[in-house]
């Protein structure tokens, strides 16, 4: 597939649209209205008239509701103008769209909705501008090849099979999980919802292509809530480690502490020595300046002014080219997802990845003596049709938001804390103008973490948006914005991730429903996140900052931002969040934590939780390293009671 | 395709670990059925799928548990066609249609000398009953690895009706505990162990008769007993031993250094000594009915702890040593009051699993004397037992129907009728072959019993099907255990 070709979909994603289109027939009609007003479309550049396709395509991989309410948006503008001046919106001249936009624009209760529409619409513009100023970088040759998997579409995998464990989810846990019992000894079968992409293949796409097809729900999956968060998680083998920023943070001591203290989670003893091994296995190591980034390099030098503590992260890319397109998976193979690490070893150990393969339901078998037991998994392939996997220890790692209500559909959901103690990172980013090109996207895409606020729960970031895809949402609506959108090369951003209380809950059986409070504390550091990021950014140089804040889109000094945000609270701030984490926390507690201190689920034998959503409570930094150490504490710890069980009933018989 | 997953884990026998309470008592019934599927099947490496038949037997050691999980044994016929026609498939089988939703198959078979074992289960869903109880996707494995894949179905419209009517809840009971002593201290009753043979490699036959007598006049019982020997080429030999004071053994006869336990049968008794072991390997058979050993409302009973039973070790006569290596015979159990007015018995191995076990006999009690043998016959064959009842023989419906014997020698004849077969037994007792001895009753009053080890025997079973058709002919040439007595 060409990468310039501005309509290159698959032709899944295009039949996707045409039947969206044939649902909605004016939908097109109304999403031309609504890019056109948006970006001030006045025809002088190709580029905006293919944003609607653009969109069409961004808008088909979301949920039903987020789908729908861009068009019931879109549709509503439109109506809106038909009233007011008995033409659509596509009908009117630039000029007209820009009264009516401003029109609109002037009442504040307005601007919120607009600034969630803005975001697919900024995606879309983002891509097609980029596209057209030359497109993406072509990639820089491939440095390595992928060490090779063992993957089975589940289309030609058995409708009947037996494994000795089934590792349900191939992110950081499950990689973690498969390739220590594989180690062991047993066959493993690794289910995976989504599909294996390779490296090359992510040189071949667009980001923002890749985007859509990487996370789950097309990256808008959204915690119900006030505020809502969009909450991205990525679907693919790897899981989330194919688009995650690469950071690679071990879990900080006091977080332990409180883990083994407060929780009674014994195996943080334990996290010494496999934070150690999965550091090893990812090659993690201090990012060198060479390819840093101008986003980088600034947070470092307004640190420095600031004298506050800051340094290049650690990350687990070695070779990084600085193509700053982490997210979206790395186009040239150095960041050591776990595709590209753990999962190869499992599979040399004899792990078999199946993709495409959504389990159902965990098999229980309640009439076994001693209580129910795990039998193995009943999973769903794309074509609807059913397979069954039999297998006495069943590995759930589908991820703190997955897990629940997979465990709830098996029939296991009966712990009442199941689900609950989600804590998530809410996070917000504050961009700064400055006078010369920043080009922000050339560069590490998360390269420096400023540590100063860390003790108050607060983590600063720089961190920068993949080509075309800026995650920013920009001030200003029709020329303003478009205005905005032509010097994007300009801003450098920053993004902060807060410490939260466990405010969430993951409900559903079937789909996946979050519900997120923000806590009042939570909002305050939110607030004081997005100052200290500012102070940053002015202290680096920049000419304005632009704070997001609906009423107070630009600020340019300190004094200004302490006065905007005097009137915000947190819960008005631009929010998205990360890092999913304490849905069936381990812990000694039996009424408070779903699993034991070593991962087993309570309830039943033969189901071990080893992903994100085991860990009892927000381990305060980005969770990667996190995860794999519990994944490895809780199969190791299994596989020493099957030793000792073994060994007291004299053998196998 | 190459799939490679762990094998069906051999050492986990399915559901071998269920059940708590009947850890206790061993389950009374069994299940027995016959379920036939047809499907195909995609071996690796070849572009077309091959038709696939499963014709199966299903054992169950207890009655079919539909809310919980049973376990099972499977034998039958596997066919692919143009690669596998192997009718000696064995298996195991898991029938937990609720408790598990599963109802698991695994086959082992052999195809084009290559050991395969077939591992599937149907998956039961209660969105879809009907395609879930009858569709069995499965996986085929050589050494652990996947080497086909494909899906059998049950076919209602055709299997439905022959698998329902395979249904069968045989009881199932232990040998061992059927030969402990049943005499409660009672005057005037006699007690029987008695086992026959016969040696494959000299065709000779073997009695060893132990037996209790309590007389009627309340003296002290005593235990007394005989073996017998019936060569092919030579005079019939015996020697008595006993009469010794009974001393109660926990299980079988003991008495005057002979044993007749489970399991094993020694002693010595004049030129005879023999040191035999017993291997069970029938269930029991009641050759009268059950509730009358169970209570003993007849004038005597017989049974056989087990239909048929394997002997092997040394039995010496005579200076002739016979070394027995899994002779065919078995051993009876009699309790009652003594023997018969006139009786007739007839043990036949069959051979390939089946038995043919009679008694006609006529009771003493007055009144009951006048009256013609009643016929006690048990044909044990392919599983089965007819008639199912031993009343059904013996009295028919209200003495209409009833077997008939005609009781004489050196040849008696056994006839009868039960549903929808028929049978004739003529049973030969050469004069040269049989051994007379004198019996008692525990009253004193004496009996003759005519016995052969090595008689002939012609059993003809017949079946109606428009006409009597021929179902199966066995003669028996010097292999039949026969006797006849009388007063």
């Amino acid at each position: 597939m060409n990468p310039d070709t501005p309509h290159g979909d698959t032709s899944r994603a295009a039949v996707c649209t045409s039947a969206t289109r044939l649902r909605a027939p004016h939908g097109g009609g109304s999403l031309d209205g609504l890019v056109a007003a948006l970006l001030a479309d006045d025809g002088a550049t190709p580029w905006p008239g293919r944003v609607p396709r653009r969109l069409e395509t961004v808008l088909s991989s979301m949920p039903l509701p987020a789908r729908a309410g861009v068009r019931a948006a879109a549709a509503a503008l439109d109506g809106f103008a038909l009233a007011t001046t008995g033409r659509r919106l596509s009908a009117l001249r630039p000029d007209e769209r820009e009264r009516l936009l401003g029109s609109l624009g002037a009442r504040s209760a307005l601007l919120p909705l607009f600034d969630v529409l803005k975001v697919p619409v900024l995606l879309a513009a983002g891509t097609e501008r980029m596209l057209d100023h030359g497109g993406s970088r072509p990639g820089p040759a491939l440095s390595r090849q992928d060490p090779p998997l063992d993957c089975t579409p589940a289309d030609a995998w058995p409708a009947r099979s037996t494994a000795d464990a089934v590792v349900i989810g191939s992110g950081a846990g499950g990689a973690m999980a498969a390739r220590t019992l594989a180690r062991a000894g047993l066959s493993v079968v690794v289910l995976e919802e989504g599909h294996h992409h390779s490296t090359a293949s992510f040189g071949r796409r667009t980001p923002l292509d890749r985007f859509t097809e990487l996370y789950r729900d097309g990256g808008a999956t959204v915690a119900v809530g006030n505020p809502p968060l969009l909450l991205p998680v990525g679907r693919a083998v790897g899981g989330t480690t194919v688009v995650n920023s690469g950071t690679c943070y071990r879990t900080p001591d006091h977080v332990l502490g409180r883990w083994r203290g407060a929780f009674g989670f014994e195996l943080a003893d334990r996290f010494d020595a496999a934070l150690d091994d999965a550091e090893k296995t990812l090659q993690v190591a201090t990012q060198p300046l060479d390819v840093l980034g101008n986003n980088g390099l600034l947070a470092l030098s307004g640190a420095e002014r600031l004298g506050w503590q800051a340094a290049p992260l650690r990350r687990n890319a070695p070779g990084c080219k600085g193509s700053c397109q982490c997210v979206v998976g790395c186009p040239t193979g150095a960041k050591q997802s776990v595709q590209l690490s753990v999962l190869p070893d499992a599979c040399a150990a004899g792990a078999r990845i199946v993709t495409g393969a959504r389990v159902r339901r965990i098999l229980v078998e309640r009439d076994r003596p001693g209580g129910p037991r795990a039998a193995g998994v009943r999973v769903r392939r794309e074509d609807g049709a059913e397979l069954e996997i039999l297998a006495p220890l069943v590995v759930v790692a589908a991820g703190a938001l997955e897990t629940p209500p997979l465990l709830r559909r098996s029939g296991l959901g009966g712990h009442p804390m199941l689900g609950r103690n989600l804590s998530v990172h809410p996070a917000t980013s504050v961009a700064g103008r400055f006078a010369e090109p920043v080009t922000a996207w050339e560069g590490v895409l998360q390269s420096v973490g400023v540590e100063e606020h860390h003790s108050d729960g607060v983590l600063i970031e720089a961190t920068a948006t993949p080509p075309g895809m800026g995650s920013f949402v920009l001030p200003g609506l029709g020329g303003e914005l478009r205005r905005e959108l032509e010097t994007s090369d300009r801003l450098a951003t920053f993004g902060a991730m807060i410490a939260d209380r466990p405010s969430g809950r993951v409900l559903g059986r079937d789909r996946t429903l979050l519900r997120y409070g923000l806590d009042r504390r939570d909002a305050g550091r939110l607030v004081r996140a997005v100052r200290a990021m500012g102070e940053l950014l002015l202290a680096a140089g920049a000419e304005e900052v632009l704070t997001g804040l609906p009423a107070t889109p630009r600020v340019r000094t300190l004094d200004e931002l302490d006065a905007a945000l005097e009137k915000v609270n947190g819960r008005q701030l631009h929010l998205s969040a990360f890092h999913p984490t304490g849905t069936a926390a381990a812990g000694a507690d039996p009424q408070r934590a779903p699993a034991d201190p070593a991962g087993r689920l309570r309830g039943v034998r033969g189901v071990l939780v080893a992903d994100a959503s085991v860990l009892p409570s927000c381990p305060e930094v980005n969770p990667q390293l996190s995860i794999m150490a519990a994944a490895l504490t809780v199969c190791e710890a299994h596989l020493e009671g099957a030793e000792a069980a073994v060994a007291v009933s004299g053998g196998i018989g | 395709m190459s799939m490679r997953t762990s094998a069906p884990d051999g050492n986990h026998a399915p559901g071998s670990d269920t059940g708590t309470s009947e850890r206790h008592r061993p389950p009374r019934r069994g299940t027995t059925f016959r379920e036939s599927m047809l499907g195909r099947i995609r071996l690796e490496g070849e572009d077309h799928d091959r038709p696939v038949r499963l014709d199966l037997r299903v054992a169950a050691e207890r009655v079919l548990r539909p809310l919980g999980t049973t376990p099972a044994r499977l034998e039958g016929r596997i066919r692919v066609a143009g690669w596998a026609d192997d009718p000696d498939a064995t298996g195991t089988l898991e029938i937990s249609p609720f408790a598990r939703r599963r109802i698991r198959y695994r086959i082992d078979f052999t195809a084009d000398g290559r050991r395969l074992s077939l591992d599937g289960w149907k998956s039961i869903s209660p969105r879809r009953p009907l395609a879930s109880m009858t569709v069995l996707p499965y996986t085929l494995y050589e050494d652990g690895r996947a080497i086909g894949t494909g899906t059998v179905r049950f076919p209602l419209t055709t299997q439905l009706l022959p698998f329902l009517a395979s249904f069968r809840f045989p009881r199932r009971e232990e040998s061992a505990p059927l030969h402990a002593p049943r005499w409660d201290g009672t005057p005037g009753r006699t007690e029987v162990w008695y086992t026959t043979a016969t040696d494959p490699a000299t065709g000779t036959g073997i009695w060893l008769h132990h037996e209790l007598v309590a007389p009627s006049d309340g003296s002290p019982a005593f235990a007394h007993g005989w073996a017998a020997a019936f060569p092919q080429d030579g005079p019939v030999r015996h020697a008595r031993f006993g009469p010794t004071p009974w001393t109660r053994p926990a299980e079988g006869f003991s008495g005057d250094g002979i044993q007749a336990a489970p399991g094993q049968l020694s002693g010595t008794a004049g030129e005879f000594s023999w040191k035999l072991s017993e291997q069970p390997t029938d269930t029991p058979l009641y050759t009268f009915p059950r509730w009358s050993w169970r209570r003993p409302l007849l004038p005597a009973a017989q049974i056989l702890p087990a239909a048929r039973a394997r002997y092997s070790g040394t039995l010496s006569y005579d200076g002739t040593t016979l070394t027995l290596d899994g002779a065919p015979g078995a051993s009876a159990r009699i309790y009652g009051h003594g023997n018969a007015h006139r009786w007739a018995w007839l043990h036949a191995d069959l051979g390939d699993g089946g038995v043919l076990e009679i008694v006609a006999a006529v009771s003493t009690r007055p009144g009951l004397r006048r009256l013609p043998p009643l016929v006690f016959l048990r044909l044990r064959h392919r599983g089965r037992t007819w008639p199912r009842r031993a009343e059904r023989a013996a009295l028919g419906w209200a003495g209409l129907g009833r077997f008939r014997a005609d009781v004489a020698l050196p040849t008696w004849t056994v006839t009868g009728r039960a549903g929808l077969r028929r049978i004739r037994v003529e049973v030969t007792q050469p004069e040269d072959r049989t051994l007379a001895l004198d019996y008692a009753d525990p009253d004193g009053s004496p009996a003759v019993c005519r016995n052969s080890e090595s008689a002939d025997a012609h059993v003809l079973l017949e079946r109606w099907w428009g006409r009597w058709r021929t179902e199966r002919v066995w003669t028996l040439d010097g292999t039949a255990h026969a006797e006849v007595g009388d007063r």
